[in-house]
């Protein structure tokens, strides 16, 4: 073996011991079949780079070739289907009379027609014989004209003389009754008269034939109205267009975003006008036609193409890695399924809630209800405090102004008294003049601030409750537990899980515990814990809380789940907080940025009073902050049923719950520790807590999260994994980070304080998935200004009201678009007849509801000062339109946002309402308390007595709660305004276009010529307190 | 170990020419080697027997009586160059079609990529900048290459060897070479592309790249080591240091030059400036191993420290 | 990496070079034969089976609450004598009247004939007739108003269009259909609420509604293994799984808990 291998290397390094050919192969040796062989692979390199050419960098050729055969056969598929549904159309009655009229129509023109024919042919063939010998001769003759214009005065002479001739010449022409002479001049008039009664004929078969014209029309449309998809011929039109089409790149270009997606080029369903599904284009999903056709409709690919939502990579074609950007130096790759509505905040930075993006708008939802604003800044959320900040600024900028232009105007005058002639004296006092009015301009802005100031006192919330009242609202052995594990207590709850020590622990309840605020709190009574459940079960709490645990938890998960209070309140507070949940103990002011202690009040010799009205700060002239920042809104109870409910939520506890005494709790040492951790958490994120109130936001802005460079994103020791595993990119980033904030510190040896301090919101898959999908949109637009959704007109209104909207939960309650969910739907109290119980849902509001009124009503849903504890509205429903001490400001966007939604000009001015005459009064009336008419069966009528039975808004808010032609088309077709509504139709049948009551006769009513709903509407709008007395006085 | 890594650099597009690079360096001088060695072992037979070298004929091995001296350029070695230009093309060919040029993201000014490497061919200029200051490595040393390579027909006194492959009549070319390509070129190129990671930290083949890796590195001078802070000493004992480099490497290649007869000859033959150009030129060379050394090894940053240039 | 590989082994051995051909990734088309859906079943008269039996009470008939009128003077007058809820009668057999029986399950796959003729809802003395009835799937509904008063037949479907329309004194009938099944359908009357019927819609021929003997019958099912649902509007459902022979009478008996 040895010896082989050696002589191997000899025969390799010594090259005289190799054996030498007899003859020298430089010369005799040929290199014919190496050469022919290398030709030949170079000849086959060029086949395979003509391949390479044509189709493998070409890969969508084989696609289109593919998607042609198979759109086609499904075409051909869907086609007997239509032929069936057009055969039904073609056979229904309504065609079969629509035909008819068009047959009737035709026949009934056909004599007059075929004469008119006949005169055309007639003419027409006159006019063959005619033109040519015509045209000739006037041709010859203008010809001779331009000579004679032209001609020297010599020839002129003999050339006049020839265009006469030409004029007086004979022409014979051989008409088929016989042959007939002209003149030129003669012969021009034929022409001209036969053309002129051609244009007549035509003009009157025109005529005759427009009536079935118009017929024919009709039943096309007919046809095509009440057909689903397409008719036969148009999917005959489709396969002819689908077998014509070429290969070649389907290219959508914009240069104003300089846009190029060819995505089409494979995609090739996508924008065609039939449903394709993955099943009928044999199972190739990039077959499919786009699942959301609306919202092409609403972003024409022509203008936005695909990439821009979708992201990947819209030039590529070589393959479909490529094409979807999938790849490494792809920075924009396909949005995975579960987040691909991220693509939407390209334009939609400013929707709070987005139609069709649920995930999306889900995400936005999670992003403030879970608190994560509380620590990182994201433009559109927690807004308040920067807009309060922004507003001190201009205030202050606004007073030096003012000085400024008082000095000026100090200075003209001056000037104007100095001045050399009268002309600059008054041009100087008149400038003066101008400027002064200027300060009083400045004056009137910034007291408007001042009012926007204080608003936003009362706009500005926080995720968290207020930890300054936890001495008197908690439980001191509960906090600690609760601290450590959040979840442990309650597992859905928004409060997210820290990581720290049993000492860090002790120390943070010391702290939060000692920073609390004492404050009077008088001592209640038990209440009737049964009648608590009911209330809580029935008032409405369950749109926004939850009761009850695991499976019987039921409600909403808006707020905290009320299953576990019972041990950690104390319930003298929970009744005052169930009372009145934006009541403070002490107030704050921003000034001084602290609590104002009755002592101050007292020291300035004012009495110890702050609310919504009183709110000035005893230390100076400014607002105080008189409410908890938190959006529960007061359900108006009385006092006992806020006893009634805090006893029931007081049974609401684990009865084997142990508690060990927090002696530390107390522990002036722990104090300052625990201020720190507090601080360096970030809790004051989303607490209110003494001394923090001014505290910034602690986390990363999250605004252009998504656009960040991936080596930005600190995936530390887990990096190479992420690159092995295949998620190291943006998704997989934020998706580990939400399943475990802390993972990013594998393996790195930190101290406590240098960790990660994200905490750990135990969020679901589908929590996580929108969390991602918003996070993965936060990105610097590759869109232009100019195509962001940012609207001036009313759509800007919509958008403002959404966020107050999102902000108070209206959502947990109302409906305020077709089939979205609330709170309330599922629960089983509100099935079968319960339905009635529910809130009225919002559709449509705006067009129902008279915006000064509804207004009025969200200032104070109750509609009065004294009598507080009933629904302004709907007295008869239990659930109760809480109060939200909304400010001014928030009720104009809400007002604006109804009126938007339903299109209704602002302000609005209500149409004067004709008023009755005696006798309409009188039927009016009969008709109204007929026994046929159940209008008085369920509505109040504002009388006591009866008003508890009844079931349905009184009559005495109408005219001015609702709009007139709202009202009309609601009592005439209430099933399409407000679907499943207890309102009846059919009161009214149309009736030679007036609308007439058709339940029963009512005396007089059949000889009235008016329009019955129309009294009707006018009656209730013209509705007087004796009127009422009259109704219910029977 | 991360020999995924690895794979992956080794694949990249860019860096098939140096792939190819280290598999045909060794064969081409294996190659050519083979067939000086034999030449020169026949020269060496005809040296020994003088008689043998009046009729033997002067071809080189391998060889046989009746073939004749000489042949033709055409077509012996045009037909021998069309298949070779056939056999590269049908490579580009190839090549061209199965490797797409190799483009990234759209640059980021905000974010320097890690390790930002050179092009192949420059990588190892680059890897110089470790070992010198840049105006030496970016600026002398290139320069002094190209002059270099200009210099050799002239610098050169050897007239053997013309025609046919050598190695014992051109030994001191051959190695010189093989020196300056190979150690400080192709080397150094090699070091830059797989050896040199993220930060520019030194690597080793299957280690893995990390970017957080961090490594502890104290690169003093040596006037520094030996405890003489102050100027001008310190600028001064630079000056001898280097100096002391100076005469050293003179003295090697000096000995070097006056090896052996066959030296020593070509050693006569050389004019002063020829002397000291090639001095010159070696004492530069051995420089940067040298210096790799110092660097590498002793963590030594520089030799000659002054105000306005360091070594 | 794939195409360096392929420039490699190029490299190496050109021979192999067309092993390495287009660089198109596409995935093969998946191909999806649709299962050919089998004809529907017909009942077969000859063999056909049929269920009967009672539907019992255990518990003791309770006091019904009375339906007071009041709020609408017309209604009270058509009654002499006290009106009754009717939401849970008992037979003095100790059965159930309205209880419905139906067969909720192992029918599928057959196809029945079109269902024929009209069910009648009457509304009279502010109460309808019949409170409980049956209606097969696109079976036609016959809505009458007897009374001098106006009325609104209003049900709450959870699975069919919801309708809700008034009906005045000797207006016109109604005729409604519902397409879904749905077991069942409650139905009242906005103006008076005591108004109460339920309507199960059912989309083949097997159901029942029990009447003063407590009893139900149902005929010409086809054999097979079926799911046999009681319904009572206070006792709620209750179900039970019965197999039945060719032509074979089978006794199948429910009782509800007092």
């Amino acid at each position: 073996m040895v010896q082989r291998l050696k002589s191997w290397w000899k025969s390799l390094s010594k090259l005289e011991d190799q054996p030498v050919p007899e003859r020298d192969p430089i010369v005799n040796s040929s290199l014919a079949i190496p050469l022919a062989l290398s030709s030949l692979l170079l000849m086959l390199s060029l086949v395979w780079a003509f391949y390479e050419e044509g189709w493998g960098l070409r890969p969508w050729r084989v696609y289109q070739d593919e998607f042609q055969e198979l759109f086609v056969s499904a075409l051909e598929k869907k086609k007997p289907v239509s032929r069936e549904e057009e055969q039904a159309i073609l056979a229904s009655s309504g065609y079969q009379e629509l035909l008819a009229r068009l047959r009737q129509a035709e026949e009934s023109r056909q004599s007059d027609l075929q004469s008119l024919e006949q005169q055309e042919q007639q003419i027409r063939q006159r006019l063959a014989i005619l033109t040519r010998p015509f045209t000739t001769a006037r041709s010859e003759i203008q010809a001779k004209r331009y000579e004679v214009e032209t001609a020297s005065a010599s020839s002129r002479e003999s050339l006049a003389r020839q265009l006469d001739e030409l004029r007086q010449r004979n022409y014979r022409i051989e008409f088929p009754d016989g042959p007939q002479d002209y003149t030129f001049g003669e012969l021009e008039e034929e022409f001209n008269a036969l053309k002129a009664e051609q244009g007549h004929v035509q003009q009157r078969k025109v005529e005759l034939l427009r009536a079935p014209a118009r017929l024919q029309r009709q039943l096309n449309e007919y046809v095509n109205n009440r057909l689903a998809g397409l008719t036969e011929v148009q999917l005959d039109g489709l396969i002819g267009e689908a077998r014509g089409q070429g290969i070649y790149i389907r290219q959508i270009h914009n240069p104003e975003i300089n846009l190029v997606d060819r995505c089409e080029s494979c995609h090739l369903g996508i924008r065609e006008p039939v449903t394709l599904t993955a099943d009928e284009m044999g199972g190739r999903r990039v077959f499919v036609s786009h699942p959301r056709p609306e919202l092409l409709a609403l972003h024409d690919p022509e203008t936005f193409g695909c990439s821009p939502c979708h992201n990947g990579n819209g030039v590529g074609t070589v393959s479909v890695t490529k094409a979807h950007g999938k790849y490494k130096h792809w920075l924009w790759p396909l949005f995975a399924k579960e987040n691909f509505e991220a693509g939407c905040l390209q334009c939609h930075q400013n929707d709070r809630h987005l139609r069709y993006a649920d995930t999306l708008t889900a995400g936005k939802d999670l992003f403030q209800y879970r608190g994560c604003m509380g620590c990182h800044p994201r433009d559109g959320f927690d807004t308040e405090p920067r807009e309060t900040r922004e507003v001190q600024k201009q205030i202050t900028d606004l007073f030096a102004e003012k000085q400024a232009e008082q000095l000026k105007a100090e200075r003209l005058l001056n000037l104007g008294d100095r001045a050399a002639t009268n002309e600059e004296a008054n041009q100087l006092y008149a400038d003066a003049q101008a400027v002064t009015l200027d300060v009083a301009a400045i004056d009137a802005r910034v007291d408007q601030l001042r009012v926007r100031a204080d608003e936003l006192l009362l706009e500005v919330k926080k995720p968290g409750p207020n930890l300054k009242e936890v001495r008197m609202k908690l439980r001191p052995e509960w906090i600690p537990r609760w601290i450590e594990n959040p979840q442990a207590f309650r597992p859905d709850t928004k409060m997210p899980q820290f990581r720290l020590s049993p000492e860090d622990v002790q120390a943070v309840s010391a702290f939060i515990w000692q920073s609390g605020v004492e404050g009077p709190l008088d001592r209640q009574p038990q209440g009737n814990a049964e009648r608590g459940r009911q209330i809580v079960e029935s008032r409405g709490c369950l749109g926004c809380h939850s009761v009850g645990e695991g499976e019987q938890q039921h409600g909403g998960n808006f707020a905290a789940n009320l299953s576990r209070v019972g041990e950690k309140a104390n319930y003298d507070y929970l009744v005052r907080w169930v009372h009145a949940p934006r009541r403070r103990t002490l107030p704050y002011c921003p000034v001084h940025a602290r609590d104002i202690t009755p002592e101050d009040y007292a020291g300035q010799g004012l009495p110890f009073r702050f609310d919504l009205e009183y709110n000035r700060c005893p230390l100076g002239d400014h607002s105080l902050q008189v409410q908890n920042q938190n959006v529960m809104p007061s359900l108006r109870l009385t006092e006992q049923e806020a006893r009634d409910i805090a006893s029931y939520l007081m049974t609401q506890r684990h009865a084997d719950a142990q508690y060990a005494p927090v002696p530390f709790i107390e522990d002036q040492a722990l104090f300052d520790r625990g201020r720190f951790l507090v601080r360096h958490h970030g809790c004051a994120g989303c607490h209110e807590i003494a001394g923090l109130e001014d505290e910034g936001k602690i986390g990363t802005d999250l605004t252009l999260e998504g656009s960040k460079p991936i080596e930005r994103l600190d995936f530390a020791l887990l990096t190479h994994d992420a690159k092995k595993e295949g998620w190291y990119n943006h998704k997989g980033f934020f998706e580990n980070k939400l399943r475990n904030p802390a993972v990013y510190d594998q393996g790195k040896i930190k101290e406590p304080l240098e960790r990660l301090r994200m905490p750990n919101f135990h969020l679901s898959k589908e929590d996580i998935d929108r969390l991602t999908t918003f996070l993965l949109g936060s990105q610097e637009s590759v869109v232009p200004e100019q195509y962001h959704f940012n609207p001036s007109d009313q759509r800007a209104d919509v958008q403002a009201g959404w966020v107050v909207v999102k902000k108070y939960n209206c959502m947990g309650c109302h409906e305020f678009y077709a089939g979205q969910p609330t709170s309330l739907v599922d629960l089983p109290q509100y099935q079968g007849d319960g339905r009635e119980k529910l809130p009225p849902n919002l559709i449509g509001e705006g067009a129902r509801v008279n915006p000064n009124w509804l207004a009025r009503f969200l200032e104070n849903p109750a509609l009065s000062r004294e009598d507080v504890h009933r629904n302004g509205v709907r007295p008869y429903l239990d659930l109760r339109m809480p109060s939200f001490d909304l400010s001014a400001g928030e009720v104009q966007k809400l007002v604006k946002f109804f009126q938007a939604l339903s299109r209704q000009p602002l302000p609005y001015l209500p149409v004067p309402q004709e008023p009755l005459t005696d006798r309409e009064l009188v039927l009016a009336r009969g008709l109204f308390t007929s026994q046929a008419a159940p209008c008085l069966r369920c509505h109040a009528t504002g009388d006591p007595r009866t008003d508890q039975t009844k079931t349905a808004p009184n009559f005495a808010l109408v005219s001015e709660r609702l709009k007139p032609d709202w009202t009309r088309r609601w009592i005439v077709h209430p099933e399409i305004i407000s679907p499943g509504t207890a309102m009846p139709s059919g009161l009214f049948r149309e009736e030679a276009a007036r609308w007439v009551f058709a339940l029963g006769r009512v005396p007089g009513l059949e000889s009235y010529p008016g329009d019955h709903a129309d009294l009707v509407v006018r009656y209730m709008f013209q509705f007087t307190p004796q009127e009422q007395r009259r109704l219910t006085g029977r | 170990m991360d020999w995924a890594q690895l794979w992956e650099i080794v694949s990249l597009p860019d860096n098939v020419p140096i792939v190819a690079l280290m598999l045909l360096v060794p064969f081409f001088m294996w190659y050519g080697l083979r067939q000086s060695f034999a030449t020169d072992r026949m020269i060496a037979r005809l040296e020994a027997d003088s008689k043998l070298a009046k009729d033997h004929h002067r071809k080189f091995e391998p060889y046989r009586k009746g073939w004749d001296q000489k042949v033709h350029v055409w077509p012996y070695l045009l037909r021998i160059e069309l298949l070779a230009a056939v056999v590269v093309t049908l490579i580009l060919m190839v090549w061209s079609i199965t490797l797409d040029a190799p483009l990234e993201e759209p640059a980021n000014p905000n974010l320097t990529m890690n390790p930002a490497k050179a092009p192949w061919y420059f990588l190892g200029l680059q890897e110089m900048l470790v070992y010198f200051d840049p105006w030496i490595a970016g600026v002398v040393m290139p320069t002094l290459i190209i002059l270099g390579l200009m210099v050799i027909p002239y610098a050169d006194k050897n007239p053997l060897g013309n025609g046919y492959y050598t190695y014992k009549q051109r030994k001191f070319a051959i190695l010189a070479f093989c020196f300056g390509f190979i150690v400080l070129w192709l080397a150094m190129i090699f070091i830059g592309t797989f050896i040199r990671g993220p930060g520019w930290i030194w690597f080793w083949p299957g280690e893995t790249w990390d970017h957080h890796r961090l490594v502890f590195e104290v690169n003093r001078d040596l006037p520094e080591i030996l405890g003489i802070t102050q100027q001008p000493w310190v600028g001064i004992f630079g000056a001898l240091a280097t100096g002391l480099y100076a005469w050293a490497a003179g003295w090697v290649c000096h000995r070097f030059l006056v090896w052996n007869d066959f030296n020593k000859e070509i050693y006569a033959r050389m004019t002063l400036t020829h002397y000291l150009i090639y001095q010159f030129f070696m004492i530069t060379m051995l420089s940067l191993p040298v210096k790799m050394v110092l660097r590498l090894v002793f963590r030594i940053k520089y030799v000659w420290v002054t105000p306005w240039f360091n070594v | 990496m794939r195409k360096f590989g392929i420039f490699l082994l190029t490299i190496v051995s050109i021979g192999l070079w067309v092993a390495c051909g287009g660089g198109a990734e596409s995935e093969a088309p998946a191909d999806t034969a649709a299962p050919a859906a089998e004809a529907a079943r017909r009942v077969d008269p000859a063999t056909a089976a049929s269920l009967q039996g009672k539907v019992n009470y255990s518990g003791q008939a309770p006091q019904l609450a009375r339906l007071r009128m009041g709020a609408d003077p017309t209604c009270d007058k058509q009654h002499s004598e006290p009106v009754y809820a009717q939401d849970l009668l008992v037979n003095d057999n100790g059965t159930l009247e309205n209880a419905f029986v139906w067969v909720k399950s192992g029918l599928e796959g057959y196809a029945f004939d079109a269902p024929t003729g009209q069910v009648t809802l009457d509304q009279q003395g502010c109460v309808y007739l019949p409170h409980v009835l049956g209606l097969r799937t696109g079976q036609e509904l016959r809505i009458l108003n007897s009374d001098p008063t106006t009325h609104n037949v209003n049900p709450t479907p959870a699975n069919n269009r919801d309708w809700n329309e008034s009906q005045g004194p000797n207006a016109p009938e109604k005729i409604k259909t519902f397409a879904r099944q749905e077991v069942m359908i409650p139905v009242k009357c906005n103006v008076h609420p005591w108004m109460k019927a339920y309507i199960g819609v059912v989309d083949h021929p097997f159901f029942a509604v029990t009447g003063k003997d407590g009893a139900y019958e149902l005929k010409g099912l086809p054999p097979g293994t079926y799911t046999v649902e009681a319904w009572h509007e206070k006792l709620g459902p209750m179900e039970q799984q019965v197999t039945v022979a060719a032509s074979e009478t089978k006794t199948v008996e429910f009782s509800f808990g007092g």
